[in-house]
């Protein structure tokens, strides 16, 4: 890979021993992706968070150097004129009485949190970057984590960034560059895998099946949606959120909406192949009732808001749950990011939600907390997927007005 | 283990290491999928689902999924928990660079169907610098 001649002096250790480490592994990450250069980046989104119950009964040792590594990386500044924005958490900065968030491991993100805010990154705690002021143009490069912002920044956004992780987020945020490979080429954004749309697609969940049938198909290439009718933007979100939970997906193509795709010939770089996968109704049906996993009916969690909710999602939750009361012993919850939150606080949202027994969490979700739960009804393909592992929970994947249903009978009444 | 069959491969990460085999035509997450403390695969109805990935050589179709793969990865490491070495038949971004992170060893672009040639339990010796993978099994080999 060619450097110029400052990137080598960091790499050799010009600005010290820890900038070194992360130019490395950028230039040897974009070494065996096959990158030729670095090229600057000027939007990033990172992974900062204490690891909490995600490592459930992990040694003290473990938990320290872990943090200590983001303590390192915060106590330098991130680059000029990128702007550097933080990804989800593994609690919230909340009191919350539950026993999954202790308040030693908030007491060690706050200290993570003043000195990432110190180092110029916005502690925005969200998968949702886009919802949260980060909206990137269209062509501009980015370095984020969060599987499914990867995917919405390409798809939909037309701003490109490879799948990162925390190191090469945090890399990519204090140099100020990104090794150019993948979807940051024309070429690597080319459609690899046609998939045809007959199913009706009712709504944000629908979608989500969608993508949960075609990353499952596509892998790490590039589904091409074709025939689908236009998404919302949180139909697109769900899409997005689920490609990369059965797949490894960096984008795809909507024909007519993804920037770049104004027709199929487009979305494959006139190379259209003749073969296709089909989504039929027949399809959706079959993708939800994969996932489902319940043995019985009674509930003990709603999860809503995976990618985190909408201020127009969380409009629509209020307007579900307005005069009605979750049951007794259900455990309802929307996640979202702060910002919106505040929102929906000053609009009245929450306050709604609130008083029929709904709670709204910020900074992450309950997969990310491994949250106990028996029974949960969610929203997302992203959560369900998710949640029977991380959790150790059954799921049922169904629409919103199915889920809050759900949420105040105390038990599962079907689809209708 | 008196038969051995030496693959040519593309080393991804350099390094080299050794273990047992586990292997699955799969894909696999390490955030939500794999627990980092226990090394276990969590994925429910994953066909690894319950093994342990402490020590092994992983060879699977690629990662996906979570973003935050490097970073579980880490954790296991720090944890003694991670796979000894990664044969990927596709090279996922968070892979890669989970692996440079950790300094585990990453070979691809295999010269024979791994899935058809590799048994779980079988012994690998994974040489990323050679660019080799060599299979050791027992009785009743697959070539």
């Amino acid at each position: 890979m060619q450097l110029t001649a400052e990137q080598r002096a960091v790499l050799e250790g010009a600005r010290g021993p820890y900038l070194a480490q992360c130019m490395r592994w950028l230039v040897e990450w974009g070494q065996v992706m096959g990158a030729r250069r670095l090229i600057p980046v000027t939007n990033t989104h990172v992974l900062l968070p204490a690891p909490n119950l995600m490592a459930r009964g992990a040694s003290e040792r473990t938990i320290e150097t872990y943090v200590g590594g983001l303590k390192q990386a915060c106590s330098y500044r991130t680059a000029p004129g990128c702007l550097c924005t933080v990804h989800t958490l593994f609690l919230t900065m909340d009191e919350l009485d539950v026993p999954e968030n202790t308040p030693g491991e908030v007491r060690r993100q706050r200290e993570v949190a003043e000195l990432a805010a110190k180092a110029g990154f916005i502690n925005t705690y969200t998968c949702t970057p886009y919802l949260a002021g980060n909206v990137p143009l269209q062509g501009e490069i980015c370095a984020w984590t969060e599987s499914s912002a990867v995917v919405y920044a390409n798809s939909i956004l037309g701003a490109r960034t490879t799948r990162h992780g925390n190191e090469s987020a945090i890399a990519a945020s204090l140099l100020g560059v990104v090794p150019e490979f993948g979807v940051l080429l024309d070429e690597g954004r080319k459609g690899t895998l046609r998939v045809e749309v007959s199913a009706h697609l009712d709504s944000p969940t629908d979608w989500g099946a969608l993508g949960y049938f075609a990353g499952k198909l596509a892998g790490l290439g590039i589904p091409v949606f074709h025939g689908a009718p236009r998404p919302t933007q949180d139909d697109a979100r769900q899409l997005c959120a689920a490609l990369a939970t059965s797949g490894g997906v960096s984008m795809c193509h909507i024909v007519g909406v993804t920037p770049e795709a104004p027709t199929l010939e487009a979305a494959f770089r006139g190379d259209v192949p003749a073969e296709s996968a089909t989504f039929t109704d027949e399809t959706l049906r079959q993708t939800y009732a994969a996932l489902r996993n319940h043995t019985g009916e009674e509930i003990d969690s709603v999860i809503l808001g995976c990618p985190h909710a909408s201020l127009g999602e969380i409009a629509a939750y209020a307007a579900l749950l307005e005069g009605r009361r979750v049951a007794p012993g259900v455990r309802l919850w929307v996640n979202t990011a702060r910002g919106i939150k505040a929102y929906a606080d000053q609009i009245g949202y929450t306050r709604i939600i609130e008083e029929a027994g709904g709670r709204i969490l910020c900074d992450t979700c309950p997969t990310n907390m491994r949250m106990a739960a028996r029974r949960i009804v969610t929203n997302g393909f992203k959560q369900a997927h998710y949640a029977r592992g991380m959790v150790g929970a059954e799921v049922i994947v169904a629409e919103t007005a199915a889920c809050v249903r759900a949420a105040v009978a105390g038990r599962w009444l079907g689809d209708e | 283990m008196s038969e051995v069959l030496e693959i040519r491969a593309r080393g991804v990460v350099k390094g080299r290491a050794a273990g047992p085999a586990l292997v699955a035509d799969a894909t696999l997450s390490f955030w939500g999928e794999v627990d980092p403390v226990t090394g276990q695969v969590i994925a429910v109805g994953h066909p690894l689902e319950g093994r342990s990935l402490k020590g092994v050589v992983l060879v699977i179709r690629s990662t996906k999924g979570s973003s935050a793969t490097p970073m579980v990865l880490n954790l296991a490491q720090l944890e003694g928990t991670a796979p000894a070495a990664f044969v990927n038949v596709e090279v996922d971004s968070l892979a890669a660079l989970g692996c440079i992170v950790n300094r585990i060893p990453m070979v691809t672009d295999l010269e024979r169907d791994p899935f058809e040639v590799i048994r779980s339990g079988d012994h690998l010796e994974v040489d990323a610098e050679a660019g080799v993978l060599r299979v050791m099994t027992a009785e009743g080999g697959l070539w």
